[in-house]
């Protein structure tokens, strides 16, 4: 299936947009202004969601018109496209959305064609199923290992090629007891620390102590 | 088919490298343009003195090179030179973007921060406006240069031109030229530069160029045949070191309009690069005594060459190295004491043969970095058909991942090392680069190959020597280096930690280098884009 590859998902919704906002602003463009605000990075309020790679938010206007020979075409209404790419299943991911980042969620979506029912994460996770499309030509640009699991390894990674540099030339002996004591410095099997922080895009306050 | 270039047309620099015709002294100077006539008059009167690319040699087996010219002139533009020389504004938009930019405002692309940032430059690139017209002239000697110098400061009007001052000297004082100079030893002219490196060693080829096409060994692009042999090699495009003309991509280089102004025209990147001689020094004094084959070693793995030039791909060893810059020696020497015009002749051909040595190599043998590090300056700045990482056939060419990276490789060290070797004071490379996108090439290695490490599967370790090295919360150094061993055997990596920024940049710009019928056309004041 397109949606999946191993254990890494794809998602792909488009979600009508209201006509009105009951504001003097149309909804795209508030949302727009909103989207412009968000925090990046890792204060960004999907950083806390689990498992999240990689996500995305845009509002899809309307179709390009290519020139002639090609027709001129409209969509009925406007949508706000939510792209993900995440570890697991898709309801599991949904309902730590919605528990992690629900007023985000809220703010996202307040003005989409029926989001009023959603109250609780079993009607948000139904809700964006019945906007979801299937996507196409995926592809993952990692392992398909959960998060945590990555940015653990990712630290590791980095924190190993230090110990290597600072320790260079040591005599197998002093070596082996310095590894001993990295080893109990990183800690490779606890996943909740040290480790990265998730959404970092800059190495500065990247590691959780 | 190779095109026939029109060398009276193009300027000399662009062909020649200078120095290796014994131009080892040069002097860089800069103009400031208040009166577009008063510009235009100046460069009418410089027309004449201006070096093309001609060839000096003629006469066929008796050469001669009674063309040769005692000393050489070239001049280039910046974006705000060709603006208030009066090129009009629908040729000014045609020219690329970061031209137009200029450097300092290219710095975070070039990696020009901390003590490279533009705040740091020599005072003449710190001014809020900028330099206008960049003229170059190359002797044997300081004498001829500065009589060229004075003949120039004579062409220039009373007023509406203006010569710029603000380059740093060792004495504190500021003075209105850059002098660049060939380091001496027993008064004769070396290759070296302030940490030692015989450089410029390896330059592009490309057709059309005129020059010994001996050249195109370790020059061109890798035809995927043994590259200690021509058969290994094939001339460069044009089009990537001159506009007008076909490049590696089948196309013509983005070029301004209308067409006359840009063909057989450049662009030239100026840089004046400091080395901190005293950090290099400690540096390989301090890990050299760690690393297996000393401090010359150390050295040589960061370069991708021993200091004498001999690349470490074909030259592992010091004691070969060594061996080979002896031939080469007494080679050179026999040219001089042959009797004869055939033994002379002979020895010529054998002297020819060991140059070839500097460049007829890849890395296609050590694709793992046993003998030149991945991460070795020359290996970074142009990686031959390293790119292939050994995967035959991945690509149009084994080189092709680089043959747009190309870039024409000028300049001389500048000031004094040898008296003292610390880090302050006044010395390093005045350096150049041409090549016909400044975006494409020059500032391609520069971001990506040389401050970053990715394309080399380095993370984001960069160039040993010329890397912007960040440091650590601490404030220490933290550039890093793996010096790889062979995997077959039992020694480990050895790893460069803690590497200091070795070179920092002090100021420069980016030029447009026209061809001579430009320089006419905007000299007079007739660039039509219509």
């Amino acid at each position: 299936m397109a949606n999946e590859n191993g254990n890494a998902y794809a998602l792909t919704t488009l979600c009508p947009l209201l006509e009105v906002s009951g504001e003097d602003t149309s909804p795209a463009a508030l949302i727009r202004d909103r989207l412009h605000r968000v925090n990046t990075g890792a204060s960004s309020p999907m950083a806390k969601v689990p498992n999240v790679y990689f996500c995305r938010f845009l509002i899809l206007d309307d179709v390009i018109y290519e020139s002639k020979p090609h027709r001129l075409e409209h969509l009925q209404s406007q949508y706000l496209v939510f792209e993900a790419s995440l570890h697991g299943q898709l309801a599991p991911y949904l309902q730590g959305m919605w528990e992690q980042a629900q007023p985000f969620v809220r703010s996202m979506w307040q003005f989409c064609v029926g989001f009023s029912e959603v109250n609780d994460a079993a009607s948000f996770t139904a809700y964006i199923q019945k906007c979801q499309v299937e996507t196409t030509f995926f592809f993952n640009g990692s392992t398909d290992e959960p998060l945590a699991e990555q940015l653990k390894s990712l630290y590791l990674k980095q924190e190993f090629s230090k110990f290597a540099y600072a320790h260079q030339g040591w005599s197998g002996k002093d070596l082996q007891v310095a590894f001993e004591d990295f080893i109990a410095r990183v800690e490779p099997a606890n996943l909740a620390r040290p480790t990265w922080r998730a959404g970092a895009t800059d190495l500065k306050g990247v590691v959780i102590p | 088919m190779a095109p026939v270039l029109d060398l009276h047309d193009i300027q000399g620099n662009i062909i020649k490298a200078y120095p290796r015709f014994g131009f080892c002294c040069s002097r860089n100077f800069f103009f400031r343009v208040s009166d577009g006539d008063a510009g235009r008059a100046f460069l009418s009167a410089l027309i004449p003195t201006v070096t093309t690319a001609a060839p000096w040699v003629s006469g066929g087996a008796a050469v001669v090179d009674s063309k040769r010219p005692k000393i050489t002139t070239n001049v280039a533009f910046t974006f705000e030179g060709l603006k208030r020389l009066g090129v009009p504004q629908a040729s000014l938009q045609t020219f690329p973007e970061e031209f137009a930019m200029g450097m300092t405002a290219r710095r975070d692309i070039l990696g020009d921060d901390g003590p490279s940032a533009p705040t740091s430059w020599d005072p003449i690139w710190r001014s809020a406006d900028p330099v206008h017209i960049f003229i170059s002239i190359n002797a044997s000697n300081q004498a001829a240069l500065e009589q060229r110098y004075q003949e120039i400061l004579a062409l220039s009007p009373k007023s509406g031109l203006n010569l710029l001052s603000g380059h740093r000297t060792a004495s504190g004082v500021e003075l209105p030229y850059q002098d660049s100079s060939a380091i001496f030893d027993n008064g004769e002219a070396t290759s070296r530069e302030h940490f030692g490196y015989t450089d410029g060693v390896s330059n592009p080829y490309f057709k059309g160029a005129g020059t010994d096409s001996s050249n195109v060994i370790g020059g061109g692009k890798a035809t995927g045949k043994d590259a200690r042999t021509a058969a290994g090699w094939a001339p460069l495009e044009t089009g990537e070191f001159l506009l007008g003309h076909k490049d590696e991509a089948f196309e013509y280089p983005e070029a301004p309009i209308p067409n006359l102004l840009g063909d057989n025209g450049t662009y030239l990147v100026y840089r004046k690069l400091h080395q901190n001689v005293g950090s290099f020094d400690a540096y390989l004094a301090r890990v050299g005594a760690e690393f297996p084959g000393g401090s010359e070693a150390l050295a040589a793995k960061f370069a991708g060459r021993w200091r004498n030039g001999a690349p470490l791909t074909s030259f592992p060893t010091e004691q070969k190295a060594n061996e080979f810059s002896a031939r080469w020696a007494s080679a050179k020497l026999a040219i001089g004491q042959a009797k004869t015009q055939a033994e002379r002749e002979a020895a010529k051909r054998r002297f020819s043969a060991l140059n070839t040595e500097f460049v007829a190599f890849d890395y296609t043998d050590d694709i793992e970095g046993t003998r030149c590090p991945v991460s070795a300056h020359a290996r970074r700045s142009n990686p031959r058909s390293a790119l292939e990482f050994g995967n035959k056939g991945a690509f149009a060419g084994p080189s092709s991942l680089s043959d747009r990276r190309r870039i024409l490789r000028r300049g001389l060290p500048y000031g004094d090392s040898q008296s003292e070797r610390k880090d302050d004071g006044e010395h390093g490379i005045i350096f150049m680069a041409l090549c016909a996108s400044i975006r494409r090439q020059f500032e391609f290695v520069q971001q990506q190959w040389l401050n970053y490490g990715n394309d080399f599967r380095l993370g984001n370790d960069k160039d040993p020597l010329l890397g912007n090295q960040e440091l650590d919360e601490q404030g220490n150094a933290d550039g890093r280096m793996v010096i790889e061993s062979d995997p077959s055997s039992p020694t480990p990596p050895f790893f460069c930690a803690k590497l200091p920024r070795f070179v920092e940049t002090r100021g420069g710009d980016y030029f447009f280098v026209p061809s001579l019928t430009a320089l006419r056309m905007i000299a007079h004041g007739i660039v039509d884009p219509t």
